[in-house]
């Protein structure tokens, strides 16, 4: 929202060009965080482009050389809902068209990131952005050749074509050129993909770098998150600016039918009761509201408690059951849980808190939990320590829950809502958000009591073994011993082998010991030999 | 060929440890859980019986349990020592304690809880399968010697006295210079006949060989023994015997020190650590017949001279040193010494804080040693009870 206020003051610029002015927003400060940011905005639209409808996501990511040590070419292909060729052209050659300017939760709020990327990579390279798309029962595959004009915000079609389809086959390829430094960029990347990865067990990702590394995610599973649904703004949740492009839009003739049609959780009686509280005439037409009678309504809305509270249909979290997946395939942990909070709300915005944990197995021990921060399925890489997430899960004392560092022990937090609370411009870390710091906690505390039992389990399981080979490893000895002392001394003759002995032994300490089996092979197993 | 008392020893022992042992094996195939119940070899189970005036094992009992944590590792050796006492007795063998050690010690190579191949010996010190015999002992009601297991000889012994040990008579006033070595097994001798008064033993050897040269024991009608320091057990067994078997009074001479007095009681009453064999090897009716401090320094409530003049005293007096001391501390506090006559001697040595040699005595003058101060202290019972 604060691109769309800051619009206003810039209006003599096109959108294109202030975007371009103010790439370091959009993440494109250098050549390093230009590729990685590049790749990022790819990967997310083509995400949204499957899951979202409920295509199981098939991704593709190439990165590769050009003649030019500076330049790479990056290519993403999806399996998505494609694009109809008749809105190729606005849709990535010019800025603010875009599918996602509605009210719901997806990676990108409006599609500005993709933008940039071509942007960027046109500006850097000269090169125009190349598209292959078809949409969902289209015969025809579309090719498009395009730059943007930067100065009047237009698409410039550079090449044209399209053929019939020989397979089945339905998606997008965006392919850019663009200045960039592999070298340094290289890690994250690399971590993006592996945290995209953990978080869309069912999605199959495909990585290819320019220097032939390569990375492939299968998919793990066939269930899809449930995806956002569309919902009307909270009054809560909405500024000067929305309130009037809301204005801009509705049909509605009366005051009190706009507050009911435009906004959720406002029914005809709290309408009412709104408007006479501020004195404002049931039947105005909202398009002859002047600013000031619209700032006394958004700031009266903001403070009016009837309403019912933000519903959580547009959030789309990825759920305990997919986290855990995700977990346990990317980190091959010996413990993994998860938990999905209840929808709660801040300043008018829903959101859900997920946690993840996964212990033990092939993650390396570390001082400190490894954190997976994401917010709506976006993983942040970038500013962890300033991060609230960071802040909340290091100040857990985690001694209470049987873990003492270095311990192998990882954390994954998603929190989705229809607007993440970003410190900073940047986008990588969330702020201090009272409401938000208490879910995490509490769900934090909720998985980490169900490690603590975990830990406390397995130490128990460990400490009967340890118990039980103390015994077995000194059974062999006192049977053999006793065998020998129950040689009659007259005769001669003993009367108990030693084989025997040690099955009744056996049978004795199983009585003792009902944690795990006691079985003859347990004495193979503990004792290597007696010399 | 073994002799008989050896035979008839071992076949005892073979029985005991059959009967014992054979509870614990039936108690294994009835599937229950396998224990022994050891009495308790602790100070805290050394009781003192005044009326019978010995250091005896308490009825406290430890139970050994195979399958308790902290048990499990005492309890495979004390069975793995059983076994390997039972095979010695089997096969007509006299195993030392330090054999005992070197057959039962091997090595045990295991897998442990989290799969480290690990290392573990039955035993690692003599101390651990010394200890684990003493459980025997006290498990069975068998002292090692009943069990045919030796142990370095250190006792000697001359007089008008002749034994059959094996199947050989001794007479042991035919030893020449030397002197009989009391055999580990004293129980498998044989008394046959015997010319004595009373038994005195000595604590130092030096001074049991002067009195043997000079013919003490042939003029006085003594069976003359030496424990050469601490008593071992078959010196003490072979004392008991003697008077309770020979009905011998048994006088004892030590040095005038704690450790003197300890080797006194020790014959007398048993030892701490073998508190459970002093009903076989304890003498409770044997007397102190010096070096006491009243014989150094007189006892003028008594009308007492001394042993010694002045500068005697002088010359052979070595000043304690605070080990001694303490020791001397430590045994007033033992019921055993709480005596009058105990009280006396030590708070005379707290006050004086001196200590005397036998061999001093000796210096002074054998003859003055085996003609006067021997001879004199047992006519008038001048003694320590």
């Amino acid at each position: 929202m604060k691109y769309m206020a800051s619009l206003e003051t810039f209006k003599s610029l096109s959108p294109a060009e202030f975007f371009y002015r103010n790439r370091e927003i959009a993440g494109f400060s250098n050549p390093s965080r230009a590729l990685y940011q590049a790749v990022r905005e790819l990967v997310e639209n083509a995400l949204d482009a499957t899951e979202t409808h409920g295509i199981l996501p098939i991704i593709r990511v190439y990165i590769d050389r050009t003649s030019n040590p500076m330049h790479y070419v990056v290519s993403v292909e999806d399996n998505g809902i494609g694009v109809p060729p008749q809105f190729v052209p606005k849709a990535f050659g010019q800025v603010l068209f875009s599918s996602k300017y509605k009210l719901r939760q997806t990676r990108g709020m409006f599609g500005l990131g993709a933008k940039m990327a071509i942007l960027y990579g046109q500006l850097t390279t000269g090169r125009p952005v190349e598209i292959i798309t078809s949409p969902v029962k289209s015969k025809r595959v579309y090719f498009f050749k395009l730059m943007i004009d930067i100065k009047n915000n237009r698409p410039i079609v550079l090449e044209k074509a399209s053929w019939s389809k020989k397979k089945e086959w339905h998606g997008t390829i965006v392919t850019i050129a663009l200045e960039g430094d592999w070298g340094r960029a290289k890690s994250r990347i690399i971590e993006y993909i592996k945290r995209v990865a953990l978080v869309t067990p069912y999605a199959e990702i495909l990585f290819k770098g320019p220097d032939n590394s390569y990375f492939y995610y299968p998919r793990v599973t066939t269930k899809l998150p449930r995806p956002p649904r569309e919902v009307l703004p909270h009054p809560y949740g909405v500024d000067l600016e929305a309130f009037k492009m809301l204005i801009a839009s509705t049909q509605e003739s009366r005051l009190e039918d706009f507050l009911v049609k435009s906004f959720q959780g406002v029914g005809k009686r709290t309408a009412q009761d709104l408007l006479r509280k501020i004195g404002l005439p049931l039947d105005k037409s909202p398009k002859k509201l002047s600013l000031d009678e619209i700032k006394v309504l958004v700031e009266e809305m903001k403070k009016y408690e009837r309403f019912k509270p933000p519903r959580a249909d547009p959030l789309s979290p990825i759920g305990a059951e997919l986290i855990v997946l995700g977990l346990k395939q990317i980190l091959q942990p010996e413990f993994v849980t998860a938990i999905t909070r209840k929808p709660a709300v801040y300043e008018g915005h829903p959101f859900i808190v997920e946690v993840g944990l996964a212990y033990g197995g092939a993650i390396e021990s570390s001082n400190e939990p490894i954190l997976y921060r994401y917010a709506n399925k976006i993983p942040l890489l970038y500013d962890e320590k300033s991060d609230v997430l960071w802040k909340i899960v290091n100040e857990l004392d985690w001694r209470q829950y049987n873990v003492s560092f270095p311990a192998p022990l990882a954390v994954l937090i998603h929190i989705c809502s229809t607007k993440i609370p970003y410190k900073g411009v940047g986008k990588e870390s969330i702020a201090d958000v009272p409401e938000i710091e208490r879910e995490v906690r509490n769900a934090l505390r909720e998985v980490a009591r169900k490690l603590r039992s975990y830990i406390q389990k397995k130490q128990k399981v460990e400490e009967t073994y340890r118990k039980l080979t103390t015994f077995v490893k000194y059974l062999p000895e006192v049977a053999l011993s006793l065998e020998i002392l129950s040689i009659n001394p007259e005769t001669k003759e003993k009367h108990v082998d030693r084989e025997q002995l040690i099955d009744k032994l056996l049978k004795v300490l199983s009585k003792k010991i009902s944690e795990v089996k006691v079985s003859r092979d347990l004495i193979n197993k503990v004792i290597v030999s007696i010399e | 060929m073994l002799s008989t008392a050896d035979l008839r020893a071992r076949k005892r022992a073979l029985k005991i440890f059959w009967d014992k042992f054979n509870k614990l094996i039936e108690s294994i195939i009835n599937e229950e859980e396998p224990l022994l119940e050891i009495p308790k070899r602790t100070l805290a189970n050394t009781v003192y019986d005044e009326s019978r005036k010995l250091l005896l094992l308490g009825t406290q009992k430890l139970t050994r349990r195979m399958f308790d944590a902290h048990e499990a590792r005492k309890f495979m050796q004390t069975l793995l020592m059983a076994r390997i006492i039972y095979e010695a007795l089997l096969n007509d063998e006299y195993p030392t304690i330090r054999d005992l050690y070197y057959r039962g010690k091997h090595t045990i190579v295991y897998r442990d809880h989290k799969g480290r191949i690990r290392e573990e010996n039955t035993w690692d010190e003599q101390k651990e399968s010394d200890s684990v015999i003493r459980d025997l002992e006290v498990l069975l009601g068998l002292l090692r010697e009943e069990m045919l297991i030796l142990s370095k000889e250190k006792g000697k012994v001359v007089g008008y006295m002749r034994i059959k040990s094996g199947d050989d008579v001794i007479d042991l006033s035919k030893m020449g210079h030397g002197a009989y070595a009391i055999e580990s097994t004293p129980d498998l001798i044989e008394f046959l006949d015997v010319d004595a008064e009373y038994v005195l033993v000595i604590e130092k050897d030096a001074v049991f060989q002067q009195l043997h040269r000079i013919g003490y024991w042939k003029k006085h009608k003594v069976i003359l023994v030496t424990s050469a320091g601490q008593p071992d057990r078959a010196t003490r067994r072979f004392v008991r015997r003697l008077n309770e078997e020979l009905k011998l009074p048994v006088y004892i001479l030590t040095d005038a020190d704690p450790y003197g007095w300890y080797i006194y009681s020790v014959f007398k009453i048993g030892s701490i650590t073998l508190s459970y064999e002093s009903e076989r090897l304890a003498t409770p009716s044997a007397r102190f017949i010096g070096v006491s401090m009243t014989d150094i320094f007189g006892d003028p409530q008594k009308g007492k001279k001394p042993y010694l003049t002045e500068k005697e005293r002088k010359h052979y007096i070595i000043k304690a040193k605070p080990a001694d001391i303490k020791r001397a501390k430590e045994i007033i506090n033992y019921k055993w010494f709480q005596t009058k006559q105990w009280i006396k001697e030590i708070n005379l040595f707290l006050s004086k804080k001196a200590k005397l040699e036998i061999e001093a005595l000796a210096s002074k003058g054998l003859r003055f040693l085996a003609d006067k101060y021997i001879p004199e202290k047992i006519a008038i019972k001048d003694w320590i009870e």
